[in-house]
């Protein structure tokens, strides 16, 4: 079989040949060290006064920012392929860079969705980018900032079409790229606007949040579409519906404000004959039924560290549900030993693989994941993982 | 006109998520318009979120209520602290909080601070990403009786520690409580690198920062 037929017959809840595994490589630190790159310190550059304008005036041309952002994936899945993995996540961004009096740089990143990005570096003086906080916290001004920036809003489609277009063209006959819908709907409602105030305008203002939720659910739809037409045959919804201990909001709360939504995206992958893949960190229990009522064909993560076990989720939603991941990226994928890490595969295979509808990944993202400890992840799928499991 | 059981209504109207009757509650005795005192109302709203508290960690309530409760008391508090013992404010004292440095999150922060103010303390927020000279010097500055870190991030956790080690070069350790929460970290972590308390989550760390002025 080869890494398409594998994944693909995994999502169809059957038996491929071994147990496929995905890549979850973005971060900077993680592919610069695969492909043997020198980090670029950006926030340096940022921080001269001689190059802040120039870097500020080349960052904001579309055409430099896309041209820099493909090569940056381009690089990821090139390091993907380099390790083994036979998928690997695939997210269109577009920012500007804009000065902030509020940021230590002087300079922060907006996104689309009225989200400002601090720019940070890693102790090899890698670029972090973080979600940080709003630009819209009332309603004035998130009514302004979708009225001034709905041109960008359809450029940004185009543009992600285009990204995902370019790398299922050149890496699709290596590699399958998860192609990453528009940031996830609770997500982009509450980031632009601020958790507390998100929060707070639900119980008091249930007319502007569903005006919200309607906004970026026909977004995210049309978004969805372009990322379909680029070809990828599974689409990854990011969106994180919990924390450590539980859901943001309850499966109730969740359901009202956000499940017709869901159903929607659902719908619209499977018009299309595709899959839906959904990513959500934190404690998910009380969620899992939801997953299936909504039509998720599969979930990514099962966060570890949020007490998340892939044989409970499995008995639970049973064949479902496709389940991908869960390898600890707190200790095990940073620091863990290569026994640790056999072990670890080995039990995931174990708890989750059997009758297929298991696809073996990290939890998460995370700029300190290490390169070795992901070969051995892979290495060790592919001694153990072999199907029919002898585990 | 406010009844004696007002306590009980505000209490109620709290626990229902309900700010308009909870400020209509509080309006009443911010006019003297009730036959309670200020601080029978104060007590009121912290028994109420103690009920919070337990519906969070009972998973009854999520963040979601959580969040608007101490909203919620915070609208309430500030108008009825400045009534307290005679006209004047009178904090319980000042906690200075961050997010330590790496690490970006900061809702529980937030929830943290909204809740610390909600119980009557002054907080100076820090903000993320905050470096250690900068916790250590604003307990040189601020002189506070706690000093909150929140942590989420496995690989920054050391930065607990290094604050921790940085107040005992500074000789300050034995002055300030420390207290820390976030999901990276564990009560066993948090007794390994010699803070005071960990908070599972901000209610708890309240009312731990509570028993600390009542010993
Ligand atoms: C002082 O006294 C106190 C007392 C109580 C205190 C306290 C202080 N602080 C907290 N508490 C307590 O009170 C609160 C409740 O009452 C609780 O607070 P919490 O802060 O725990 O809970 C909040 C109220 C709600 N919880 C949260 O807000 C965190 C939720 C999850 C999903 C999460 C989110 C939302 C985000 N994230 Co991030 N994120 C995850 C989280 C998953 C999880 N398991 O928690 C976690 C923490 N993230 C992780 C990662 C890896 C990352 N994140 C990142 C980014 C982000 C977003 C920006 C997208 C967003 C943060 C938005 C924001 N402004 O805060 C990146 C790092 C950014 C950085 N440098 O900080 C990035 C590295 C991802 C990447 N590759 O870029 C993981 C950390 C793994 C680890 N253990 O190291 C993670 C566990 C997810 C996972 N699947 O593994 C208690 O802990």
């Amino acid at each position: 079989m080869d890494f398409k037929q594998r994944i693909m017959t995994a999502m169809n809840h059957e038996e491929p040949d071994q147990v496929p595994v995905m890549g979850l490589i973005m971060d900077p630190s993680t592919v610069n060290q695969i492909m043997g790159k020198e980090p670029v310190d950006f926030v340096a550059m940022i921080k001269n006064p001689d190059t802040k304008d120039s870097i500020k005036d080349m960052m904001n041309q579309d055409e430099f920012w896309n041209s820099t952002y493909q090569s940056n994936w381009n690089d990821a899945l090139e390091s993907s392929l380099k390790l083994g993995f036979d998928a690997n996540w695939t997210i269109y961004a577009f920012m500007q860079l804009v000065e902030d009096s509020e940021s230590s740089l002087g300079l922060v990143w907006h996104d689309v969705f009225g989200r400002v990005w601090e720019m940070g570096s890693d102790n090899k003086g890698n670029l972090i980018l973080n979600y940080s906080r709003p630009l819209c916290p009332t309603e004035e001004a998130w009514e302004a900032w979708v009225e001034e920036k709905a041109p960008i809003f359809e450029k940004a489609i185009e543009y992600a079409t285009d990204f995902h277009k370019k790398l299922v063209d050149d890496y699709g006959d290596r590699i399958m790229p998860i192609g990453c819908a528009a940031p996830g709907i609770f997500e982009n409602c509450w980031q632009p606007i601020g958790f507390v105030e998100f929060t707070k305008f639900t119980f008091q203002k249930p007319g502007f949040v569903k005006r919200v939720i309607d906004f970026y659910t026909d977004y995210y739809l049309k978004y969805l579409e372009g990322v379909m037409r680029s070809g990828v045959e599974v689409v990854l919804g990011g969106d994180d519906l919990a924390q450590k201990t539980g859901p943001m909001m309850s499966p109730e709360m969740t359901e009202k404000l956000f499940g017709e939504s869901y159903r929607h995206i659902a719908e619209a992958v499977h018009k299309r004959d595709r899959k839906f893949i959904f990513h959500s960190c934190g404690n998910i229990y009380p969620l899992l039924d939801k997953f299936i009522e909504w039509g998720f064909d599969g979930i990514i993560t099962m966060e570890p560290t949020a007490g998340v076990e892939l044989g409970k989720v499995r008995e639970h939603v049973g064949h479902k549900l496709v389940l991908i991941g869960n390898l600890d990226v707190s200790y095990l994928l940073v620091k863990g030993s290569r026994q640790e890490i056999e072990d670890a595969v080995k039990r995931a295979i174990k708890d989750a693989a059997s009758g297929g509808g298991y696809i073996l990944s990290a939890a998460h993202s995370h700029p300190y994941v290490d390169p070795s400890r992901l070969e051995w992840m892979v290495e060790a799928v592919h001694k153990y993982g072999k199907y029919p499991i002898s585990i | 006109m406010m009844s004696n059981k007002t306590p009980q209504k505000l209490k109620d109207s709290l626990l229902s998520l309900d700010m308009d009757a909870t400020m209509e509650q509080v309006d009443f005795v911010v006019k003297g318009d009730a036959d309670v005192t200020v601080q029978e109302a104060v007590d009121a709203v912290a028994e109420a979120l103690e009920v919070v508290g337990k519906r969070f960690q009972g998973g009854e309530w999520f963040l979601a209520e959580l969040v608007y409760s101490g909203e919620i008391a915070k609208s309430a508090m500030e108008l009825l602290s400045p009534l307290m013992s005679s006209g004047a404010s009178q904090p319980l004292g000042t906690i200075v909080v961050g997010t330590v440095a790496g690490d970006l999150h900061d809702l529980g922060k937030n929830i943290f601070i909204n809740y610390s103010k909600s119980a009557g303390f002054e907080v100076v927020d820090l903000g993320i990403d905050v470096p250690v000279e900068k916790f250590v010097s604003a307990v040189d500055e601020y002189k506070p009786l706690a000093l909150g870190m929140s942590c989420l991030l496995t690989i920054t956790s050391e930065e607990v520690g290094k604050v921790i080690e940085g107040l005992k070069d500074r000789g300050n350790r034995d002055k300030v409580k420390v207290i820390v929460g976030g999901a990276a970290l564990t009560e066993e972590f948090a007794r390994e690198v010699g803070s005071d308390a960990f908070a599972p989550d901000a209610i708890t760390g309240i009312d731990i920062i509570k028993k600390w002025i009542a010993s």
